[in-house]
């Protein structure tokens, strides 16, 4: 009997009953459990099928992101001033690492390659182990870490050739900048990672977030110039993060160049002398610190703009080697290094009498042929009969007119030019009150009290003294009451640049400017042009003024005592032999706040040549005389001009 | 005269034991259905198999071929199968059942592990999968206790002692762990007492107790694995490179397809390696990227066209024993394709249930064939069968 047979018989009679089963709950169950599927699957494909189509996209196109060159700066003769590098690091994928998957023995081959880190590096082998291990506890083994950054050309070339043989290593280069040479870094600044802070208002703008950016100066102030523009490339990836096919790309456009108006010989110059300058006065005690500005009184074009001490700016970015050296830069109260003196604000002294003597002749306190018989001081009577006396820097012992009182900078002469003296003589108004608030109103004409609006981060404003600033600082704890007043001692040495008045050498070359091009406040700027990366000027930089007010036959005048001051004054060591300059000295006296002694600053502003000026040079040292330490200085700034950058 | 009643118990008639017989009741749109299925099931192999195979079509390395060799031995199988009496089958019952119970216990001690479950035997070229092999021996030991007891499971110790023959082999499935295949038995159970006429009422009791004790099933029962894949499918975002990842993956790749899908070998989530397996649990979800929704619907369609021969051999089975086989067998395509189907729409967890038919994978495609073979047993030989 074949069991293929339809005679197979099961035992037992009960086996053949007659099914009588209800299959109607059956074929519910299966069209029920479809049309469930169904309408999830409609639901997914068709009703949220376009934006699982975009997650598709998403997940396996890779949009690789190409920084952009940085544009470059050079000087007004084409110099570079900086250089674009690549910044080498190292890292470490710990999920590329040979695993026990892969390997028997891949505990040995990662130490190998830790080794040869440790060797190539200096990172310690058991500081990499560590951070890998961690990484992978932590589960985030697909993270890079960076083991060593800033590697030595010969580090990177020496780790590239052995990348290789050693899965999960990789060295990567990001863009850098090598600034050449520490004259210039108050006005370049640095480049370097976002700060947390601003990161998403920068991925708003379209940063990646390891593009570098401007932190300080020129590379700050024209960051949107000097980036250029991402470039990408996207890719298509398979699950293991292999490429499969590029998709597009765009080329990344590098950035605009800088053209300064600097001239950096002059700059390297001026950075040296200053240094070489600094005085030391047993009286007053030895500087620190100076600053200089060269600027064309026509344009605003600043040729050098110097702050000693300088330093070297590359350090921003290599601060993980020279850490140390960082942190005495940034805790630095003695000079501090890092702040551009030509920007920050001191008591102006006796350059300040060139406001004070514009402000006499065009108020009419004094003509340009007034004249006073000036002795060693000058006595007020006050209240009660009080006599007050306010001493000139010399006994001048002459009969002084506006001219040969700024040539021999009197202070006498401008005490009566700006306040009278309360009897026979007015000030500039009719009260003492009134004379204050005047002179600060010309001191504001010349640019004192705000910004000059130079292309620079972070410029001083300084401050001008008036009798309403006065009432309202000189009020609460530390001062008696009354106080506030505005008396006629401090219209006097506002005039005279001292007590309250500061401002920042930039300030004070602007106002020379002013003098020296007949009274128009010129804008200063470093940039000259904007250039793009093949060649063409994207925007040249336009001279910019403002009118001060005075006639020209006053600033006339004030030039001529400028020039006396040169020929036969206080600033008579300023003098060139083939170059006529003019020139205010000052010299402000102040209480040093480290020692507490009483010293003073020096200045020197002058401009050259006096009939057709195109030079104006500002030199400031915290600690000196004027005359006598200001004024050489500016003569070899200036004869260096003359020689080399004059055309 | 005396009436000739054809395959009457006991007449003794047997005009015609020929090998041709009874192919003319032969369910030719089941088994059309099946291979219709298969067919579908070899252009989505070649396509997922791309990413990972790219030798001639014509030899034993490649996933088609295979699968083609092993289509024709579970057709020859079928061919075999629905020749042979299903009473045969019956008769056996407890042997094979028996032989299941021992073949999974075997496992837990020599079976091959994968994904953190052992549910294989490595035997060189092939792996055997018992599963697939209890699943049907527990349908025949089932059909053939309630056909000795008169079909019947009104009486609730019928019913439980029915239960009891299903608690072993599910038990061990779920303790390899496999938490789908254990439902699949479960379910197969269900089916076979409702049709054999359970109580609703006992049922309902039932289903209460094990809502009850789910907690605790939950607690000390259910691996951490499960547990994990569980929790993915109430939020895939949890452990995305985990076992969300697949999740995921899949609920991409099914989504992106959106109506006519992105198109043969065209469906990137399969074809750049991101939808894992592919060609076997998640083939559903390359049907779906590749062919959309259009495409889903038409192999849907077939596995209900498949169903519903299966409901209609279950109809018209000629005892008792028959109808319950069918029933089962239904039950069991209906389940593993559901929840197959569930798992690549991300509505169930993920669980290691092929498609039938169209997964790659000898071990289940052999023995659902075997099934159909089954199936085509009881539609040729219902008249035999009936009883007047």
């Amino acid at each position: 009997m074949s069991i293929l047979d339809e005679g197979f018989r099961a035992p037992g009679g009960t086996s053949r009953n007659r099914p009588h089963g209800n299959l109607q709950i059956l074929r519910f169950a299966v069209i029920g459990l479809f049309l469930l599927l169904g309408a999830r699957l409609a639901q997914m494909q068709i009703v949220d099928g376009a934006s699982y189509a975009q997650r598709s996209r998403e997940n396996h196109i890779f949009q690789k992101n190409i920084l952009p060159t940085r544009g470059l700066i050079e000087d007004r003769n084409g110099e570079p001033l900086v250089q674009n590098v690549g910044v080498y690091s190292a890292s470490v994928l710990p999920e590329a690492l040979p695993n026990a998957d892969q390997f028997d023995d891949w505990k040995e081959r990662r130490f190998k390659i830790y080794l040869k880190l440790e060797q190539l590096t200096g990172t310690s082998q058991l500081e990499i182990q560590s951070r890998v291990n961690d990484a992978e506890a932590a589960g985030q083994a697909y993270i890079a870490i960076k083991i060593a950054d800033n590697l030595t050309k010969d580090q990177a070339l020496a780790l590239d050739e052995v990348t290789t043989e050693m899965p999960g290593v990789t060295l990567d280069i990001t863009p850098g900048r090598l600034y050449l040479g520490n004259e210039f870094s108050h006005i370049l600044g640095y480049i370097g990672p976002q700060f947390k802070e601003d990161a998403a208002r920068l991925e708003g703008q379209g940063y990646q977030f390891n593009e570098p950016i401007g932190k300080d100066g020129l590379e700050s102030r024209y960051e949107s110039d000097l980036r250029g523009t991402v470039g990408y490339t996207a890719v298509e990836q398979d699950a293991s993060g292999k490429q499969i096919t590029a998709l597009k790309s765009r080329d990344p456009v590098p950035g605009n160049s800088l053209k300064l108006a600097i001239d950096a010989p002059l700059q390297r110059y001026i950075a040296e002398l200053l240094q070489d300058s600094l005085p030391d006065d047993p009286t007053y005690g030895a500087a620190h610190e100076a600053a200089a500005v060269v600027m064309d009184p026509n344009t605003g074009e600043v040729l050098a703009m110097v702050s000693i001490p300088t330093y070297d700016n590359n350090i921003w970015s290599e601060s993980k080697i020279r850490g140390a050296e960082l942190d005495a830069l940034q805790n630095d109260n003695l000079t501090h290094t890092l702040t551009n003196k030509a920007l920050s604000a001191a008591a102006p002294g006796s350059t300040f009498k060139i406001v004070t003597s514009t402000a006499g002749l065009e108020e009419g306190s004094i003509t340009p042929n007034t004249s006073r018989y000036v002795g060693c001081s000058l006595e007020i009577t006050g209240e009660n009969n009080v006599i007050y006396t306010y001493p000139d820097w010399t006994c001048h012992d002459k009969v002084l007119d506006v001219r040969s009182a700024l040539a021999w900078s009197s202070n006498v002469f401008m005490f009566l030019t700006a306040g009278g003296d309360l009897e026979t003589t007015r000030g500039l108004g009719k009260s003492v009150e009134d004379s204050g608030a005047i002179l600060a109103t010309w001191a504001r004409r010349f640019g004192f009290g705000s910004p000059t609006g130079i292309d620079l981060p972070g410029e001083g404003s300084g401050r001008v003294p008036d009798p309403a600033w006065k009432k309202r600082t000189y009020v609460g704890p530390g001062f008696n009451p009354g106080e506030n007043e505005w008396f006629i001692g401090d219209t006097y040495n506002t005039a005279i640049g001292q007590g309250d008045v500061l401002a920042t050498p930039l300030q004070v070359a602007r106002m020379t400017a002013a003098i020296a091009n007949g009274g128009k406040l010129v804008t200063p700027h470093l940039v000259d042009e904007i250039i793009s990366p093949d060649g063409q000027t994207v925007r040249t930089i336009q001279p910019e003024f403002q009118d001060v007010g005075m006639s020209k036959a006053t600033a006339r005048v004030i030039a001529e005592g400028m020039l006396g001051s040169v020929q036969y004054g206080a600033g008579i060591l300023a003098q060139l032999s083939n170059v006529s300059v003019a020139g205010k000295t000052g010299t402000a006296e102040f209480y040093d706040p480290d020692t507490g002694r009483k010293t003073q600053h020096a200045w020197f502003t002058g401009f050259a040549p006096f009939d057709k000026p195109e030079v104006v040079v500002t030199v400031y040292f915290d600690k000196g005389t004027g005359g006598v330490h200001a004024a050489p200085v500016a003569a070899k700034i200036l004869q260096y001009y003359f020689d080399n950058v004059h055309r | 005269m005396s009436s000739v009643t054809y395959g009457g118990y006991g007449n003794g008639v047997r005009t015609n034991t020929s090998v041709w017989r009874g192919w003319d009741r032969f369910d030719y749109l089941l088994t059309l259905t099946a291979i219709a299925l298969v067919g579908i099931g070899l252009v989505l192999i070649y396509s997922g198999s791309l990413s990972f195979y790219d030798g001639p079509l014509t030899s034993f390395s490649s996933p088609v071929f295979k699968q083609v060799i092993f289509a024709c031995v579970g057709i020859a199988g079928m061919l075999v199968v629905s020749k042979l009496d299903y009473h045969y089958l019956t008769h056996y019952a407890w042997v094979l059942y028996g032989l299941g119970i021992l073949s999974l216990i075997a496992l837990l001690a020599i079976g091959q592990t994968s994904y953190g479950s052992t549910r294989w035997f490595d035997l060189g070229p092939i792996q055997l999968q018992p599963s697939e092999f209890a699943k049907l021996a527990t349908i025949l030991a089932l059909a053939r206790f309630f056909s000795e007891h008169g079909g019947d499971a009104r009486d609730l110790r019928t019913l439980l002692i029915s239960l009891v023959i299903v608690a072993p082999v599910a038990g061990l499935v779920f303790i390899q762990p496999d938490l789908g295949t254990s439902l699949v038995f479960f379910a197969i159970w269900i089916g076979i007492v409702v049709v054999a006429g359970a109580n609703r009422s006992h049922l309902f009791v039932m289903a209460a107790l094990f809502i009850a004790v789910l907690p605790f099933l939950w607690t000390f029962g259910i691996a951490q694995y499960q547990v994990g894949r569980v929790a993915v499918l109430v939020d895939s975002q949890e452990d995305p490179l985990g076992d969300g990842y697949n999740v995921n993956q899949s609920k991409i790749a099914v989504g992106s397809g959106q109506i006519f899908g992105k198109g043969f070998t065209n469906g990137d989530q399969t074809q750049l390696g991101y939808l894992k397996v592919a060609t076997k649990d998640f083939i559903f979800s390359l049907l779906s990227e590749e062919f959309g929704f259009v495409g889903c619907v038409t192999v849907m369609s077939l596995f209900v066209l498949l169903l519903m021969r299966g409901v209609r051999a279950a109809q018209i089975a000629g005892d008792t024993a028959g109808q319950l086989v069918a029933v089962g067998i239904v039950m069991l395509i209906l389940m593993q394709t559901v929840i197959n189907i569930a798992v690549n729409l991300s509505v169930f967890p993920v669980t290691g249930i092929p498609l039938p038919f169209v997964s790659q994978g000898g071990s289940s495609l052999v023995s659902i064939f075997i099934a159909i073979g089954i199936l085509q047993s009881i539609v040729m030989r219902h008249r035999a069968y009936r009883q007047t």
